[in-house]
């Protein structure tokens, strides 16, 4: 990324050194909540595979997960004339994927506490749901592309900021601080300070988490998609995604100095290879499009962590 | 950390409480983005139902599906178009319209020219407000070079040419007089340092700030003028082209491609695009901003 003085990157590698001791056996991490994985199953299934009453039942197990999914379906965003009363409910008149993925976001939410985290808990959601929406509203206009994996890869691309959060504050609240003042992306300030970046210890729980082979890859390599050994275009998808969602205030919350030609990224002709159909997105309609969305994003992240948790 | 970076348009703007919008004004949004690469995000698509609404008031027209017809027919769509675009421009002008945009300009921008040009031997920069009006964003332009004065541009000269077609516009642009809405964005910091009190209710640029701008007519359909407009860095046509049609808008884009330096970049109104008009700049995005960017010759992406 950026070349620095060899004296420093040898005080910076014992930093690094204790840090991935440490990811590795990342005690205090959360643990995934028991409905996770199972929902994941359902996702990949095959629609005529999946049983309804098996799902609402599961959903059901999880007080707190179906009174958050109930409240995030009758919100505004979902433009139900009605809201829905019950998880039975919300399925039928939502769709199975869609509320799938409000599921998703409602566990993501859930596994990670709201305090003493480095980074504003609302601000990082935002990123996430922002990113995951227009991860699925990119592959809406690619043929073949899996909009729900999208979406997925796109709220889960980020989890290494807060483990970096939760298990090195001390160190990340320096790194925070050094992205601020530098006014420099985020995963830069992290090798700058801590000799890694979210990118290594979102891997690292990915991996103790068992997520799927694409997921991994696209959290360990979204900052450098070329370095990753499959799932390129997904990966590709996520990084641009991301990228767009950093400059039209979906990012960090402070001002990154940088320019950025999305159709000049490495990331833009790996997925022009699978998706001829990129050729034909044009860019700035779908940044005004984010631009109307991002209202209804900090809404849903109201409706999911609380109002008081967002800054708009 | 501090509060998440501002959108433009992204604040909450309430379209008026209980009335549901005609699904009609969506599809009249999407031709005028079609026509005129101008976007009505959706919280602010009131001002279009309004700006419509106006003209069907003129016109003498009821619903909005005639209206909608009206736009569509081959008679009288070009001009009803030219007439609607008018109504969703008038009183986009005023100081510091589009942060994100200046701070594109200052927080990466310069920087970039600046280091790009250090070895030239004459240190100057070119910044053409193309289609200035009434000359808010040349003012605003120059007090933000000088605000660079002392730091980045220290030992620079920066140029603003401001040109328009009306001389009526011209002429207050060069006055530099302006009330409470002109001034409406603008800190009390820049209201001090860069002007002088008239009267009460107005304030004029300093002659520091004046100095940096040179204000001229010229109609940008004007070939063989728009040839002589040379060696542009920066180049803002904010709201402009949407009054031209297809063809003279595509011959005033290739005119600023040749008018940029390598490595110059355009920009236009916060919700205009180029789209299709000219397949050699490269679209990149700020924070909260896009530009057209014409790629400098060492960046080998000509």
């Amino acid at each position: 990324m950026e070349t620095v003085s060899q004296e420093w990157q040898a005080m910076t590698r014992s930093v690094a050194d204790k840090i991935r001791k440490s990811v590795g056996q990342i005690e205090n991490m959360p643990a995934i909540p028991a409905v996770f994985l199972p929902l994941m199953r359902l996702l990949n299934a095959p629609p005529e595979r999946v049983h309804l009453h098996e799902v609402i039942e599961m959903i059901s197990c999880d007080n707190t997960i179906a009174a958050q999914c109930l409240r995030v379906a009758g919100s505004p965003l979902y433009g139900l004339a009605k809201p829905p009363e019950s998880i039975k409910g919300a399925v039928i008149s939502l769709g199975l994927r869609r509320v799938e993925t409000i599921l998703l976001t409602c566990c993501l939410g859930q596994v990670f506490p709201t305090e003493g985290w480095q980074v504003d808990p609302a601000v990082f959601w935002c990123h996430s749901l922002g990113c995951a929406m227009v991860c699925r509203h990119f592959s809406e206009k690619l043929s073949g592309a899996d909009r729900e994996k999208a979406y997925m890869a796109g709220l889960m691309h980020d989890i290494g900021i807060m483990v970096n959060g939760m298990a090195f504050p001390k160190e990340f609240a320096e790194t925070i601080k050094h992205a601020i003042h530098e006014q420099i992306p985020l995963a830069e300030a992290e090798l700058a300070t801590m000799g890694l970046t979210h990118c290594e210890t979102g891997r690292a729980l990915a991996e103790k988490w068992h997520l799927s082979d694409d997921i991994v890859q696209v959290i360990a390599h979204h900052h450098a998609v070329e370095r990753s050994e499959k799932a390129h275009p997904l990966v590709a998808l996520v990084h641009l995604s991301d990228l767009l969602c950093r400059m039209r205030g979906l990012g960090y919350g402070y001002y990154e100095r940088q320019k950025v030609d999305l159709a000049d990224d490495p990331a833009w002709s790996i997925l022009l290879r699978e998706h001829s159909d990129l050729e034909g997105v044009d860019l700035v309609r779908f940044t005004f499009e984010l631009d109307e969305a991002v209202g209804s994003i900090f809404e849903m992240v109201s409706t999911i962590f609380g109002s008081a948790a967002v800054r708009t | 950390m501090t509060a998440a970076i501002q959108v433009t348009g992204a604040k909450a703007a309430p379209v008026k409480a209980g009335l549901p919008i005609d699904p009609i004004f969506k599809q009249i949004r999407d031709l005028v983005y079609k026509v005129s690469g101008i976007f009505q995000l959706e919280e602010k698509l009131y001002l279009l139902v309004d700006g419509c609404g106006r003209r069907m008031n003129q016109l003498g027209i009821r619903t909005p599906r005639e209206y909608w017809e009206l736009l569509t027919a081959h008679a009288s769509r070009d001009a009803e178009l030219r007439h609607l675009l008018n109504e969703l421009t008038i009183g986009e002008t005023c100081m510091f319209r589009s942060q994100p945009q200046l701070d594109a300009l200052r927080k990466v921008i310069l920087p970039e020219l600046v280091a790009e040009k250090t070895k030239q031997v004459v240190k100057r920069l070119r910044i053409w407000s193309a289609g200035c009006s009434t000359g808010e964003e040349s003012y605003t332009l120059a007090m933000n070079m000088l605000e660079e004065s002392e730091r980045l541009l220290k030992g620079w000269t920066v140029e603003i040419l401001a040109t328009d077609l009306n001389d009526r516009s011209l002429e207050t642009a060069k006055a530099g007089t302006y009330g409470d809405y002109a001034l409406r964005s603008t800190s009390e910091y820049f209201k001090r340092k860069y002007f002088l009190t008239v009267d009460d209710k107005k304030l004029q640029a300093r002659p520091e700030v004046k100095k940096l701008i040179t204000f001229s007519r010229l109609n940008l359909q004007d070939d063989s003028k728009m040839l002589f407009m040379k060696g542009m860095d920066v180049i803002f046509c904010c709201n402009v082209l949407i009054y031209f049609d297809g063809t003279s808008k595509s011959k005033v884009v290739n005119h600023f491609f040749s008018n940029l330096n390598f490595g110059g970049y355009l920009f236009l109104g916060i919700s205009e695009s180029l789209m299709k008009l000219n397949d050699q700049f490269h679209l990149v995005h700020f924070p909260g901003a896009i530009s057209y960017w014409k790629p400098s010759l060492k960046s080998g992406k000509l």
